[in-house]
């Protein structure tokens, strides 16, 4: 591995015109400039976070006793609950006595090593519905610590509203975008194992991780039901990046999986080390840190998106930079924000959206149900390495494939995990104390087995964000007021989730010992997509197929929220495949003349 | 600017628990506990998890003192003294069982009151029961972060695996080729 380039340049040149101005370098800002600077543009990405020095901060391999608080925040720091969420009227931080208030994935282990990579609420406030919005703002965005799950879309999912009759279908097929998924699993590496499924196409896997033996023995268990437990599809190189001297394989050391997230030595892909260190290595690109934009500036001539204005996150200062092509990439629900902002006498609803639709249409996944079980084979067993990977195991949808659910529409699949992690949750729930409590726990270390589902939340256009006309950021900037929950089909939906787990638990042969029903806040699945989507039809879309405008030609949007509906499975590889097919074409569409 | 204020606010609350903390220390070899304390948390959780022929317990593990320290440094003052009450009831209940404190009662009768405390533990109704809960849990996420505690469990994971991982493979696809329905 080399050491990073500077790529940090507050003093990134401003009088020049670009070809492309990227906003956010998460996984969409990320693989945009990486496209762009390979088909030579000239490139401008601006982020409103910081550089962090990552290593520094995660520590990967740090035992929880080599820490002062075990690895947790300081005392003073205050991670949103379940039930904070539910009932503090928002701006969820105002009144609280913390110091920082931070999303729930803060209240896991190992918080003291995110701490400066998830946001504090306190500065960036929300009003409206109940919304676990889960943000990261540094140089790659929620990449740094993503949970690494790394799945396809399929026609399924694509052409869901042929099969069901509810909301659009996507303005592409399956073939359309598969090129690009095979790109992007060759650029970043994933690690997984071919299973043949129309419904979650394979990639082009690297080396799979492994199932220990509660998993073997469900994964058998599921296929004779013809369900498909399969090991966690990681965004993870496991063979490494050839002519990537950034990032390294994975030494399978878990702490990724252990703590909120994030690989310091970069085998989970990250942005800055997948794709805008490259790009920056091309010479073709320019980056500007603590730079929130707030505006994407109009020609009034022409009616084209001339820049944008950011403000300085440090300074307050405000600038404005010429681009012949704007890029939103500042993940789902700050972009929608990024698009109403921009009024202007031209585009009095914000840019792009005069089909009305920004902001609508919001989905994501529905979590809560789940369960937890006891392999009795497995107590008193010598114990195995179990938990030195990226995640243990992805169940594939089996809802609405074949059969039509009486109940609800769409699918849903489970994340799940069995075998000894490094601290023994069960101990909590072991009764009693004594040399017998210690050897109970000991002896039931890796026998449990557990997994939460995902499920598809339908794409409505009554779920909506707007800008809230008083609230605003700590940089003055006008927040985002929430009018959004779930509906019937997603409860439904949700019952039917627990249902499924304790009978395939059932069917396993594996003892319940934990249900879990309810079903978690909006927002908590950190998935969120929809607000400007795609479409052929410009009254009901807000960009194209290629993720361009309607209205401005040369206006990109090129993150999760042109998502046309959330399927269930995580969108981070969708993302990167669908902004990698539209920089083709903005590559190709500015080359010919026609975006000016 | 009203988060500026809050903040200087939250300040001035920090820097006011840091000085009870220091004023006690004075009296103490500890960060928040009293030394009757300390030793009644210390005999205490090496009752929940005590040594064994595997491996030391919550004495070997410094539980005691990971836990002054947390306490030291809570940001909530309640928890401190949640804290306090609930070792003074250990104490009073030992009392009242055995007609001396938890220190100076013997181990036999330190377990009878620990018994006693911990109640009905999956529906914990009394101060005591409460208690108990309370400073197991704390005992277990000491400890089981310890290595003391973490290689009790022949945890045999954070390490380097450079070649093939650990686990098993599976044979082929789940469904066969067959996987479409
Ligand atoms: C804990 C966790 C687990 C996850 N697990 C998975 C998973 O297993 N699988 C999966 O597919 N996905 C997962 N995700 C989601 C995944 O991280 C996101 O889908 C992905 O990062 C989205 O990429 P993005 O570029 O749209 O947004 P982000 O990665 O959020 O990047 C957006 C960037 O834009 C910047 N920005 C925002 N506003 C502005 C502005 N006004 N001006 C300039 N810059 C701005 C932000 O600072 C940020 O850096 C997880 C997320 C988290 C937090
Ligand atoms: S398991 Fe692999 S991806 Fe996860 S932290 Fe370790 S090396 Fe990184």
């Amino acid at each position: 591995m080399r050491s990073e380039p500077e790529v940090e340049q507050p003093t990134a040149d401003l009088s020049k015109t670009y070809d492309a101005v990227i906003v956010g370098s998460g996984a969409a800002g990320g693989m945009a400039a990486y496209v762009l600077t390979k088909h030579g543009l000239n490139v401008l990405l601006l982020e409103a976070g910081r550089k962090q020095p990552i290593e520094k901060e995660l520590k990967s391999m740090e035992w929880p006793y080599q820490h002062p608080r075990r690895g947790e925040m300081p005392p003073d720091d205050h991670a949103l609950t379940h039930n904070e969420y539910t009932v503090r009227p928002r701006p969820y931080a105002k009144g609280m006595p913390y110091n920082h208030v931070y999303s729930y994935v803060q209240g896991w282990g190992g918080s003291d090593y995110s701490k400066n990579i998830v946001v504090d609420e306190k500065d960036n406030p929300t009003t409206g519905t109940p919304y676990a919005w889960v943000r990261a703002r540094l140089l790659g965005g929620k990449t740094a610590i993503w949970g690494r799950l790394a799945l396809r879309l399929s026609d399924y999912d694509f052409k869901a509203a042929s099969r069901d009759g509810f909301g659009e279908n996507w303005p592409i097929e399956y073939k359309d975008i598969e090129p690009y998924y095979d790109r992007v699993d060759l650029t970043l590496g994933i690690a997984g194992m071919k299973e043949n499924l129309p419904y979650l196409p394979d990639s082009k896997f690297q080396r799979s991780y492994r199932l220990n033996k509660g998993e073997m023995m469900f994964r058998e268990a599921m296929a004779k039901q013809g369900r498909v437990a399969t090991p966690y599809r990681a965004g993870v190189t496991t063979d490494g990046i050839k002519g990537n001297k950034y990032r390294s394989k994975c030494l399978g050391r878990g702490a990724c999986n252990r703590r909120v997230g994030g690989c310091d030595i970069h085998a989970a892909f990250d942005s800055p080390t997948g794709l805008i260190y490259p790009a920056f290595d091309t010479g073709n690109l320019s980056i500007r840190t603590n730079a929130t934009v707030y505006e994407v500036t109009v020609d009034k001539n022409t009616g084209l998106a001339s820049g944008v204005s950011f403000i300085d996150s440090v300074t307050k200062q405000t600038y404005q930079v010429k681009a012949k092509t704007v890029l939103l990439g500042a993940s789902t629900l700050e972009t929608a924000r990024l698009l109403m902002l921009s009024k202007s006498t031209t585009y009095p609803n914000g840019i792009g959206n005069s089909s009305g639709h920004v902001g609508h249409n919001f989905c994501e996944h529905v979590m809560g149900p789940g369960v937890t079980g006891l392999i009795k084979d497995l107590v008193g067993k010598p114990h195995t390495l179990d938990d030195g990977r990226p995640g243990g195991f992805y169940l594939a949808r089996f809802r609405n494939l074949t059969e039509k659910n009486p109940n609800f529409i769409r699918g849903y699949g489970f994340e799940g995990e069995s075998g000894q992690g490094m601290f023994p949750g069960h101990a909590f729930s072991t009764s009693g104390f004594g040399k017998d409590f210690k050897k109970s726990v000991r002896d039931h270390a890796g026998a449990f087995i557990s997994m939460g589902g995902f499920g598809e939340v339908l794409a409505r256009y009554e779920n909506y964000v707007e800008i809230d006309p008083e609230q605003k950021d700590r940089w003055g900037i006008p927040v985002l007021r929430f009018n959004y929950k779930f509906g019937d089909n997603e409860r439904k939906m949700a019952k039917d989730m627990t249902e499924s787990a304790k009978q395939m638990f059932e069917d396993a042969g594996i003892q319940i010992v934990g249900v879990d029903d309810e079903v978690l806040t909006e927002g908590w699945s950190i998935h969120e997509m929809g607000t400007s989507r795609m479409g052929s039809d410009p009254k009901k879309s807000v960009v194209n197929q290629h993720q361009q405008s309607h209205d401005v030609k040369n206006l990109f949007v090129v993150d999760g929220s042109t998502h046309v509906s959330a399927a269930n499975q995580n969108p981070t590889w969708t993302i990167m495949a669908l902004c990698w097919r539209s920089c083709d074409y903005l590559a190709d569409q500015l080359g010919k003349g026609n975006l000016a | 600017m009203s988060i500026e204020m809050k903040r200087r606010e939250l300040f001035k609350f920090a820097a006011g628990s840091a000085v009870a903390v220091s004023a006690m220390r004075a009296q103490s070899p500890h960060l928040f506990f009293t030394p009757d304390e300390f030793a009644i948390v210390d005999e205490l959780t090496e009752i929940l998890i005590p040594a064994d022929e595997k491996s030391g317990g919550a004495k070997a593990a410094k539980v005691a003192v990971y836990l002054d320290r947390e306490l030291a440094e809570a940001f909530d003052d309640d928890q401190r003294q949640k804290t306090r009450a609930g070792i003074a009831l250990v104490d009073k209940l030992s009392m009242k069982m055995n007609e001396v404190g938890f220190l100076a009662a013997t181990p036999k009768q330190r377990v009878e009151v620990v018994s006693t405390m911990a109640g009905d533990e999956e529906k914990p109704k009394t101060p005591e029961e409460m208690f108990f809960h309370e400073i197991k849990s704390a005992a277990v996420r000491a400890y089981y972060t310890s290595k003391i505690g973490i290689e009790d469990q022949d945890y045999k994971g954070n390490t380097m695996q450079m070649k093939d991982y650990a686990g098993e493979l599976p044979s082929g696809p789940a469904l066969g080729n067959a996987g479409s329905k």
